[in-house]
């Protein structure tokens, strides 16, 4: 005989349950809230108490650096989120990495077209003058915290057209940098190698 | 079709607008025109023989002199055509392709911009490949390339 | 309004940016901003050495670098008046025609990426890979090989190459089928390809526009064909033409020429099975081998005397009609270097096929049109 399941915690009936369930027209005048989302602060209600209380018990023992800052940036290295643009070269190898082969999803990394919706900007290819306020721009409609990768010769310092007159000689002039990427263009792999490298600074950051 | 074949078919519409025609390697020859009578020369050239499609504009910057040169070819012939004609260093400019050849818009545009020729009643001459203001004509000769200078670059704290 | 899609934008592939001119959601005049990636690769080239202008060959489009590449050593070799081994033409051309595969694959899974179709994607992208495999068996890259030379190629097949090709070309081929099932057979694809982006063969003229886009319009025109450069005479092969001019006419132009590629590379492999020989001509000048003139030897490479020659040539490209003109005044860098890339003059006509239009159409109509940035801004 199988062990009876476990027992859920009994739902807290609201305090206007009544008025909602009445069969035919509903009171929409005096209705007093959404009836649902209270349910759902209900039930958030008996597990926050819960886990306030787990933390509590974790941060006395631990301090509260060692717990609040750990949870975020565990959170944060595990689903990167960069910037879906392609400026050169290696934005090939950037659509490459992200084909069946490499499959970057994997490590939670999905492309996003808008910069409001990012974390990360990979800088894959030449920047040139025209396109460096749009570029800064960019950098600043992204949310903190965000990182930056210069992914390839050029993004890191001007690469085959250092000499130009049109072109920025890397790109950390415009915006911090924290991994560079060698490679002209580098392999998916190597890509792939400087988001994990990220994802140890991200893992150490403190503030 | 060879460039003396090429000389004799526009001497009668051309006369002395043309300047002579050289054998070219893989064309049907280059054609020297008096920079004055381009549009004239750009006529006869497409409706006389069919250079229908105009693949290139360019200009060369030869210091002493500049030098224009356009590329067109024509499917009743089968064959390349290379124009070319010589402008002074000094304030050049020529008449614009695009009431013959609509195509030579953007072409003429990276022209005048790279090479600083001026395309006389051109629709649009404005800036293509380098920002608007941009005051410089990277192509010249006496525009000169070098190292950028280092900079002082600031690592970020992580 | 005036909106501006770009320079970044899922739709643009690259760093461009259409301005639109719209009234609620049909398009009234539209203007391609260029130059976001402009380089100056025609100043550089003028610093190099001719061999190092390969380096920027590849980078100048990064989805057809052996093309650009041999359309650049085309014309230095007319412009120094060098004539390459025969093995080295075939091993060429085999390059080019690998590399319209590999870019219609890379343009196959951009444009359905743009449609929703995410399986084409995958798809493409992993048979792209099955290419660039190839590639990096030879040239040591998967996209910027510096392979050819002035008088030839760098290195000679490996052992077994051929065999490996054929094994890639066999799976390629079974795979149009597939491709075929996924794209024309889909309803989303068909509702939003049929009859978007007409460009009649007329227009295509007057704009300058060539490669498949002129092709899907029902004109037999291809550089291949028309003035065979290389070896492409003592090939056999069919230009692949639709009629329609409409974005579905591209994707079957572009479809059959990967199955003429595939027809010519297998011409290739049985040619070169059977002559072996030198891949890079004798007797080249030395200082083109080098590239760099020795320390306290500088006088040695500037007081040769060699004679001046220009150089023109034109070849079919993935995208179309690519051109390049190089000026040799006798020194060791080309004078000047000037290229006609054939996607510049399919975009500037972007007014003749975007006008009338919804903003919707936008994405499968410059989908269609194969925008690679990096050569039209150089």
């Amino acid at each position: 005989m199988s062990a009876p399941p476990p027992q859920l915690p009994a739902k807290v009936a609201p305090a206007n349950a009544e008025s909602y369930r009445l069969e035919g027209d509903l009171p929409m005048v005096d209705h007093p809230a959404v009836p649902f989302v209270e349910i759902e602060t209900v039930r958030a209600q008996e597990f926050i108490p819960a886990a306030k209380e787990a933390l509590s018990a974790l941060i006395a023992e631990q301090g509260q650096s060692k717990v609040i800052r750990p949870t975020f940036n565990w959170a944060g290295r595990n689903s990167l989120f960069p910037l879906h643009w392609g400026l050169a070269c290696c934005a090939i190898e950037f659509a490459s990495a992200f084909s069946a082969r490499w499959d970057s999803e994997r490590f939670g990394i999905v492309p996003r077209s808008s910069p409001q919706q990012c974390d990360l900007m990979i800088v894959n290819g030449t920047v040139t003058w025209k396109v460096a306020h749009k570029l800064i721009t960019l950098y600043e409609q992204m949310p903190e915290p965000k990182w930056v990768i210069a992914m390839g010769n050029c993004a890191t310092g001007g690469g085959p057209f250092r000499t130009a007159y049109s072109v920025v000689p890397g790109v950390d002039k415009l915006v911090p940098v924290d991994v560079y990427i060698a490679g002209c263009p580098p392999r998916p792999e190597a890509m792939i190698d400087g988001i994990l490298r990220l994802e140890d600074l991200i893992r150490e950051r403190k503030e | 079709m060879q460039s003396e074949d090429l000389a004799k078919a526009l001497a009668p519409v051309l006369g002395d607008r043309i300047l002579g025609v050289e054998p070219f390697a893989k064309t049907a020859g280059r054609l020297r025109f008096r920079a004055d009578a381009a549009l004239d020369v750009f006529r006869a050239v497409k409706e006389d023989l069919g250079f229908h499609h105009l693949s290139m504009v360019g200009g060369i910057d030869w210091v002493s002199h500049r030098e224009v040169f356009y590329v067109a070819w024509s499917d009743r012939l089968g064959q390349y055509l290379l124009l070319s004609t010589d402008l002074p260093a000094d304030a050049p400019h020529i008449e614009s392709a695009t009431p013959v050849w609509p195509s030579a818009n953007w072409h003429e545009r990276e022209t005048w911009e790279l090479v600083d020729i001026t395309f006389d009643h051109h629709p649009d001459l404005r800036h293509l490949l380098l920002p608007d203001g941009y005051v410089f004509h990277p192509l010249l000769r006496s525009f000169k390339l070098h190292e950028p200078e280092e900079l002082e670059v600031k690592k970020r704290s992580v | 309004m005036w909106i501006n899609m770009g320079p970044q934008h899922p739709m643009t592939h690259g760093l461009w940016n259409l301005r639109v001119k719209i009234d609620g959601e049909v398009i009234l005049d539209c203007d391609p901003e260029m130059g976001y990636l402009h380089r100056g690769i025609e100043k550089i080239s003028e610093d190099r050495h001719y061999n190092e202008v390969v380096t920027l060959m590849d980078r100048t489009c990064y989805v057809a670098g052996f093309a650009w590449e041999h359309l650049y050593i085309l014309a230095s070799e007319d412009a120094l008046h060098i004539v390459p081994p025969e093995r080295a033409e075939y091993i060429r051309v085999m390059c080019e025609e690998f590399q319209r595969i590999g870019s219609h694959l890379m343009w196959y899974a951009a444009f359905v990426q743009d449609l929703g179709l995410m399986t084409p994607f995958l798809y493409g992208m992993r048979d792209r890979d099955i290419v660039l495999d190839l590639f990096q068996s030879y040239s040591g890259a998967r996209m910027t090989y510096e392979y050819m030379r002035v008088g030839g190629v760098r290195n000679d097949m490996p052992p077994g190459f051929s065999a490996h090709a054929r094994r890639a070309l066999d799976w390629l081929s079974d795979r149009f089928v597939e491709y075929d099932r996924l794209c024309l057979g889909s309803e989303i694809f068909r509702k939003r390809c049929d009859g978007l982006g007409v460009l009649k063969a007329s227009d295509c003229v007057a704009t300058g526009v060539t490669g498949p886009m002129l092709r899907s319009a029902g004109m037999r025109r291809d550089v291949r064909r028309d003035r065979p450069y290389s070896v492409y005479p003592q090939l056999d092969f069919e230009v692949a033409v639709a009629d329609g001019a409409d974005v579905t006419g591209r994707y079957l132009v572009r479809m059959e020429e990967m199955r003429q590629s595939i027809r010519i590379i297998r011409q290739i492999l049985d040619w070169l099975d059977h002559h072996p020989g030198p891949v890079l001509a004798d007797r080249l000048p030395r200082w083109l081998g080098a590239p760099y003139a020795p320390v306290g030897k500088e006088d040695y490479v500037l007081k040769r005397n060699y004679p001046k020659g220009v150089g023109l040539s034109s070849i079919e490209e993935p995208h179309g009609e690519a051109q390049a003109y190089v000026v040799n005044e006798g020194s060791e860098h080309p004078y000047r270097v000037k290229f006609r890339s054939p996607v510049f003059a399919n975009i500037s006509a972007a007014r003749h096929y975007l006008i009338g239009y919804r903003v919707a159409d936008i994405p499968p109509i410059m989908g269609s049109v194969d925008v690679c940035v990096g050569e039209v801004d150089r």
